[in-house]
C-alpha cells in the first residue's frame, strides 16, 4: 500500500515536470478551460445567490394569500371573505389587499402599486423599520411609499408629489412620504405601497373587493393545514402558501439557468473536442520519450498514470481558476455578463448585492460537468500514447 | 548461464503477406560475468536479437531464458516487471532526457518502483559520484558534455542494480577517446561480476581485450567468435 | 424536469459513462473471440494491450458512478426546493416511481464496479492472466446495469413535476400516523439500536477470528453478516441516529446528514458504510474468482479487505453513534 502510494506520488512529481516542460500545449489549454469553467460556475453562483436573496427577501412576507378566480383568472375578492376566515384556528391576522399594475406610458415602466392598511399589519409599530427613510403613510392620507428604481423612472428628483392617472384619465395626486431600502429592490424595485382605500380609488375598484387576503399564520407547521381549510371553505378561492411562492421564483431561476447552461454545454463540448485532439496528438519527442520511459521498466499503467496526473493537475487548476474568477465576477461585477438572462429584460433593473455560497453542492456539480469529461476525454488518448511499443526507442 | 536462448526465431506479421523472419533457430548462451559484443549490418537481426535479450518482446518459438526467467508466452506488463529487475539499458545516442537534470535522469527507472525521493538521491548520488559526474547532478542534461552523457547514461542503466547490461551502438557518436573510455567502464563493470552485451560496429568495442565473445549476426542467424 | 443543472449534470455523467462502458465492451467482444495466450499474433498482442484500457475505463466508471450517487442525492435535496411538499430530498425521491429504484441500482453500481478492479487486480497478479473470460463475461454486464441505471435516472428526471404533492420525510419517517403509508412504522428504537450493536460485536468477533486463525469459514460468515448489517445500519441510521444528529426527534431522514448544516457528516459515515460493506462482501466473492493460478494471491486479498473492511466498520460505528451517545451521556439521560 505505502509503495503504491509512494509509485504515485513520483509519477505525480514527473508529471508536474512533464507539464512545465510541454509549457505551451498546457497553457493554452489551462486558459480555454479556465474560461469555459468560469462561465458555467457565474451562472450556477447566479442563481444560487438569486435563489438565497428571493428566500431571504421573501422571510416576512404573509404565509398564506387567498384570491379569488373567475373562469380561472384572477378577480376581485370579496372583503367579507376575511371574516369567514376568522373561524379557523391558528390564523393571527387577515389582512386585505388591493394590489395592480400601473403602466407609465412616459417612460415605459410597468409599476406595481400595494394597497393595505399598514395598522392592520403585524408589528405594525415597527413597521417604518423597513424603510430606508421616512414613513408609512397614516391611514386617510393619500400618501405612497417609494422603491429607489420607481424614484428614478418617474424622475422624481427632489419632488415630494407624484400624480398617477385614473382607469378615466382622471389625475391622483400623491405625497411620497417614505423610501424603501436597497437591500430589498427584487421585490420593491418597481413598487409603490398607499393606503386601501387610496388604491382602491387609484384603480377605481368597487368597495367592497379587493385583490388579496394575506394571511398571517402563527405556527409555520400548521400553514399547509389551514391552506386546505380556507380551501374548503371558499372553493372559488385560489390558496397560495409563500413556499410555493418561492419554489415559483426557484422553477424560473433554474429553468433559466439550464437553458443558459444548455448554450454553455456548447462551449464545453468544443472544449473536450479540442482537449481529445491536444490529447491524442503525440510530437515524435513525446513518442520517443514515451518508448525510453518504457524500456526503463515503466509499464502501461504507470504511463497511463502520468497522462491521467498531468490532466488532473491541469484541470483542477482550471476548475479553482474559473471558479475564483466567476466569484469574482459575481461579487465584484453583479454578474454583468449572465443579469439580462436570469433577470429578465425591464425597465426596471434592481440594485443587487449578490453573494454567491460556496456550497459542496455547487462546487460538485460544476466538477462533474468540467473536470470530469475532460479527463474522461483524455483516457483514451493516453492509453494510446501509452501503448507506444517498447522498441520505439530502440530504433536510433 | 545467465542468457540461454534455444532455437529462437522471431517471426514479424506472422501468416500475413508482409511475414518477415527476423530470428532463425538462434542458439546463444552468455554466462554471468561474460562481456560479448553483436555485430551485424542493418536488418540482419541483430536489434530483434537485442531486443529478446533485453526482455522487450518474447520470442515466437523457441526458450529464451533471461536471468532465470522463461520468456516464452509472457504478457507485456511481466516481461516489463522483469526488464525492470533485470536489465539495464544504454541505448544508441543514450535517450537522455535533455529537459531533466542529471540527477533526474538517473533515477528515473526507480520512480514506478515507489522508491521515495529520499532514496533515489541517495543512490543516484552514489553513482554519479563513482562515474566521476556528481558535480553536473543538478544540471540540466542538455548541459552537459557528450562524455558525462555517456555516464549519465551508465549510471540510469545501473540505477536498480540490473545484473545484465545492454548497450545498443554505445560508441556510435563518439570519438575514439571517448570510445575508449566507455570501455574501461564497462570493463570495471564487468569485473564488479555484471554481464554485458554490446552491439557494435566500433573496432574500438569489438577488440577490446574486455569482450570475451563477438557474436555475429546475418541474415537471422549468428556465429559466436 | 430536465432544464437546471442538476439534470444536466446527471444527464452528462450518464451519457460519458455510457460511452466509455460501451468502449470497454467492445474490448471485451474481442477478448472473448479472439483471445489466444499462446499465440504472439499482433491480434494477441494488440488485445493484452487494450486490457489496460479496459481496466481504466472501469476505473473511471467507477469514479463516475461515485459522483453520480453523490449529485443524485444532491440533486434530490435540490429540487426538494421546487417540488411542492418536499421537504428534503426524501420527498423528492419519492415524488415518482423512479427516485427509490434509480438510487439503488446506483448504489450498487459502485459495488459491481468496484468488484471487477478487484478482480481484475486479482487476474494481473498472475502470468496467464486465468480470469481474462470471466473478468470480461462479468464487464458485459455491467452494461445493462449502466442502461438500468441511465433510464431510471432520465424516468425519475422527466417524471418530476413542480407542483405535485408529494409526501415529505415527517410523514414517511415519523412513528405512528399520517395518511400515507408509514415505510418504516412500528420499528422500535431501543430493539433496532440493541441488535444493531449486537451485530457490530459480532462482527467483529467473526472478522478477528477470520484473521487470526486464517480460517475461511469465519471470514465467509462475516460476509454474510456484513450484507445483513448493511441493511440494518440503514434503518438505524434512519429511525434512530439521524434524529440526533438533527437534534429534532421527528426528523428521521437518511439524506440530510449529507448537508452542510450537519458538516457533511453523512458522508462519511455511509463512505466508511459502503467501504466496509465493499470489503466485507469481498470475502464472499473472492472465492468465485479462485483458480490455481491466483490463490494464493486471492488468499491475501481476503486478508487485505478483511482488515479493511473491520477498520470502516469501526469508523462508522464511531462516526454513526457519536451524536446519540453524546445526547445520552450530556443530556442527563443517565
Amino acid at each position: 500500500m505505502k509503495v503504491l502510494l509512494e509509485k504515485h506520488l513520483n509519477i505525480l512529481d514527473f508529471a508536474l515536470s512533464t507539464i512545465w516542460r510541454r509549457k505551451q500545449k498546457n497553457i493554452s489549454i489551462f486558459v480555454v478551460f479556465s474560461a469555459v469553467i468560469f462561465l458555467l460556475a457565474s451562472f450556477q453562483m447566479l442563481t444560487r445567490s438569486l435563489t438565497s436573496l428571493a428566500q431571504d427577501t421573501l422571510k416576512e412576507t404573509p404565509e398564506i394569500l387567498v384570491q379569488k378566480l373567475s373562469a380561472g383568472r384572477q378577480t376581485g375578492l370579496p372583503v367579507v371573505y376575511s371574516d369567514g376566515l376568522t373561524g379557523i384556528f391558528g390564523i393571527k391576522k387577515v389582512v386585505p389587499r388591493i394590489w395592480g399594475y400601473y403602466f407609465s406610458e412616459v417612460t415605459g415602466a410597468n409599476l406595481t402599486v400595494m394597497g393595505l392598511d399598514f395598522s392592520e399589519m403585524p408589528m405594525a409599530d415597527q413597521i417604518d423599520l423597513t424603510l430606508e427613510e421616512g414613513r408609512y403613510p397614516e391611514k386617510g392620507e393619500a400618501g405612497v411609499v417609494v422603491g429607489r428604481q420607481v424614484e428614478e423612472v418617474l424622475q422624481l428628483g427632489g419632488r415630494t408629489t407624484i400624480s398617477l392617472f385614473r382607469p378615466d384619465l382622471s389625475l391622483k395626486g400623491f405625497t411620497v412620504t417614505g423610501r424603501f431600502a436597497d437591500e430589498a429592490s427584487l421585490l420593491t424595485g418597481d413598487l409603490l405601497v398607499t393606503g386601501l382605500k387610496e388604491a382602491r380609488d387609484l384603480f377605481a375598484l368597487p368597495r367592497d373587493q379587493v385583490t388579496d387576503l394575506c394571511v398571517y399564520v402563527a405556527n409555520p407547521r400548521e400553514i399547509s393545514t389551514i391552506a386546505a381549510k380556507i380551501s374548503d371553505i371558499f372553493p372559488d378561492t385560489r390558496v397560495l402558501t409563500r413556499s410555493q411562492i418561492l419554489k415559483t421564483y426557484q422553477v424560473v431561476f433554474n429553468w433559466r439557468s439550464g437553458f443558459g447552461s444548455i448554450c454553455l454545454l456548447t462551449a464545453l463540448a468544443a472544449f473536450i473536442i479540442m482537449a481529445w485532439d491536444k490529447a491524442s496528438g503525440m510530437s515524435a519527442e513525446e513518442r520517443k520519450e514515451m518508448g525510453i520511459l518504457k524500456v526503463l521498466g515503466w509499464e502501461t499503467s504507470d504511463l497511463m498514470a502520468l497522462r491521467f496526473w498531468e490532466g488532473v493537475v491541469v484541470s483542477v487548476l482550471a476548475f479553482i481558476t474559473g471558479c475564483t474568477l466567476a466569484f469574482i465576477h459575481i461579487v465584484f461585477f453583479q454578474a454583468a455578463l449572465f443579469r439580462p438572462v436570469l433577470l429578465g429584460w425591464s425597465v426596471i433593473q434592481p440594485p443587487l448585492q449578490l453573494l454567491p455560497e460556496f456550497s459542496l453542492a455547487d462546487l460538485l456539480l460544476i466538477f462533474s460537468v468540467t473536470v470530469l469529461p475532460y479527463l474522461a476525454a483524455t483516457v483514451i488518448p493516453a492509453w494510446r500514447c501509452a501503448s507506444v511499443p517498447s522498441d520505439t526507442a530502440l530504433q536510433g | 548461464m545467465l542468457i540461454e536462448l534455444r532455437a529462437v526465431t522471431k517471426i514479424y506479421n506472422r501468416d500475413r503477406p508482409n511475414e518477415v523472419v527476423a530470428l532463425k533457430e538462434v542458439d546463444l548462451a552468455i554466462e554471468e560475468g561474460a562481456m560479448f559484443c553483436l555485430r551485424g549490418p542493418s536488418g540482419s537481426g541483430k536489434s530483434t536479437l537485442l531486443a529478446i535479450i533485453g526482455c522487450i518482446f518474447p520470442p515466437t518459438k523457441g526458450r529464451a531464458m533471461i536471468a532465470g526467467k522463461q520468456l516464452a508466452r509472457l504478457p507485456d506488463r511481466f516481461l516489463t516487471l522483469h526488464r525492470r529487475r533485470a536489465i539495464g539499458f544504454i541505448f544508441q545516442q543514450f535517450n537522455i532526457l535533455p529537459k531533466l537534470s542529471v540527477i533526474e535522469n538517473a533515477a528515473l527507472p526507480l520512480l514506478p518502483l515507489g522508491v521515495s525521493p529520499r532514496s533515489r538521491r541517495e543512490k543516484a548520488d552514489r553513482l554519479l559520484e563513482q562515474l566521476g559526474i556528481i558535480h553536473r547532478r543538478d544540471f540540466p542534461a542538455e548541459q552537459i558534455s557528450g562524455g558525462e552523457l555517456q555516464r549519465l547514461a551508465i549510471a540510469r542503466a545501473l540505477i536498480n542494480d540490473q545484473p545484465i547490461i545492454l548497450a545498443d551502438e554505445p560508441t556510435a557518436h563518439l570519438d575514439s577517446r571517448l570510445s575508449l573510455d566507455f570501455m574501461e567502464i564497462m570493463s570495471g563493470l564487468k569485473e564488479a561480476g555484471k554481464t554485458i552485451v554490446i552491439t557494435s560496429h566500433d573496432p574500438l568495442v569489438a577488440d577490446h581485450p574486455a569482450i570475451d565473445r563477438i557474436v555475429e549476426v546475418y541474415d537471422g542467424e549468428i556465429h559466436v567468435f | 424536469m430536465f432544464f437546471n443543472s442538476y439534470s444536466l449534470a446527471l444527464s452528462l455523467i450518464s451519457l460519458i459513462s455510457l460511452l466509455l462502458i460501451m468502449v470497454a465492451c467492445r474490448t471485451a467482444f474481442r477478448v472473448l473471440r479472439y483471445w489466444e495466450p499462446a499465440s504472439d499474433s499482433n491480434t494477441q498482442i494488440q488485445l493484452e494491450g487494450e486490457i489496460w484500457l479496459s481496466s481504466a475505463l472501469v476505473k473511471y466508471g467507477l469514479a463516475l458512478q461515485i459522483v453520480s450517487l453523490l449529485v443524485f442525492i444532491l440533486s434530490a435535496d435540490h429540487f426538494c426546493q421546487v417540488i411542492a411538499g418536499a421537504m428534503c430530498a426524501t420527498g423528492s425521491l419519492t415524488a415518482n416511481d423512479y427516485g427509490i429504484p434509480a438510487l439503488v441500482v446506483k448504489l450498487a453500481g459502485v459495488f459491481v464496479y468496484g468488484f471487477w478492479l478487484v478482480v481484475h487486480q486479482l487476474d494481473i497478479r498472475s502470468e496467464e492472466y486465468p480470469l481474462v473470460r470471466f473478468k470480461f463475461i462479468y464487464l458485459l454486464c455491467l452494461f445493462p446495469l449502466l442502461l438500468a441505471d441511465s433510464g431510471l435516472q432520465t424516468m425519475y428526471l422527466a417524471g418530476l413535476k413542480p407542483d405535485i404533492i408529494t409526501s415529505c420525510c415527517g410523514v414517511i419517517f415519523e412513528n405512528g400516523g399520517g395518511t400515507t403509508s408509514n415505510l418504516l412504522a412500528g420499528v422500535d428504537q431501543g430493539n433496532t439500536l440493541l441488535v444493531f450493536y449486537l451485530i457490530v460485536l459480532l462482527l467483529f468477533f467473526l472478522g478477528g477470528m477470520g484473521l487470526w486463525l486464517r480460517n475461511n469459514i469465519f471470514s465467509a460468515l462475516y460476509g454474510l453478516g456484513i450484507v445483513f448489517f448493511f441493511g440494518l445500519a440503514l434503518l438505524t441510521i434512519t429511525t434512530v441516529m439521524s434524529s440526533y444528529i438533527y437534534a429534532m426527534p421527528f426528523h428521521k431522514c437518511p439524506f440530510c446528514i449529507i448537508k452542510p448544516e450537519y458538516n457533511h457528516i453523512g458522508l462519511f459515515i455511509y463512505a466508511s458504510l459502503i467501504i466496509a460493506t465493499f470489503s466485507g462482501l469481498t470475502q464472499l466473492l473472492l472465492p468465485l474468482a479462485r483458480r490455481p493460478a491466483v490463490s494464493r494471491s486471492v488468499a491475501s486479498f481476503r486478508r487485505f479487505f478483511l482488515v479493511v473492511s473491520l477498520v470502516f466498520l469501526l469508523v462508522f460505528g464511531v462516526l454513526a453513534s457519536y451524536h446519540y451517545l453524546l445526547y445520552m451521556l450530556k443530556g442527563g439521560e443517565y
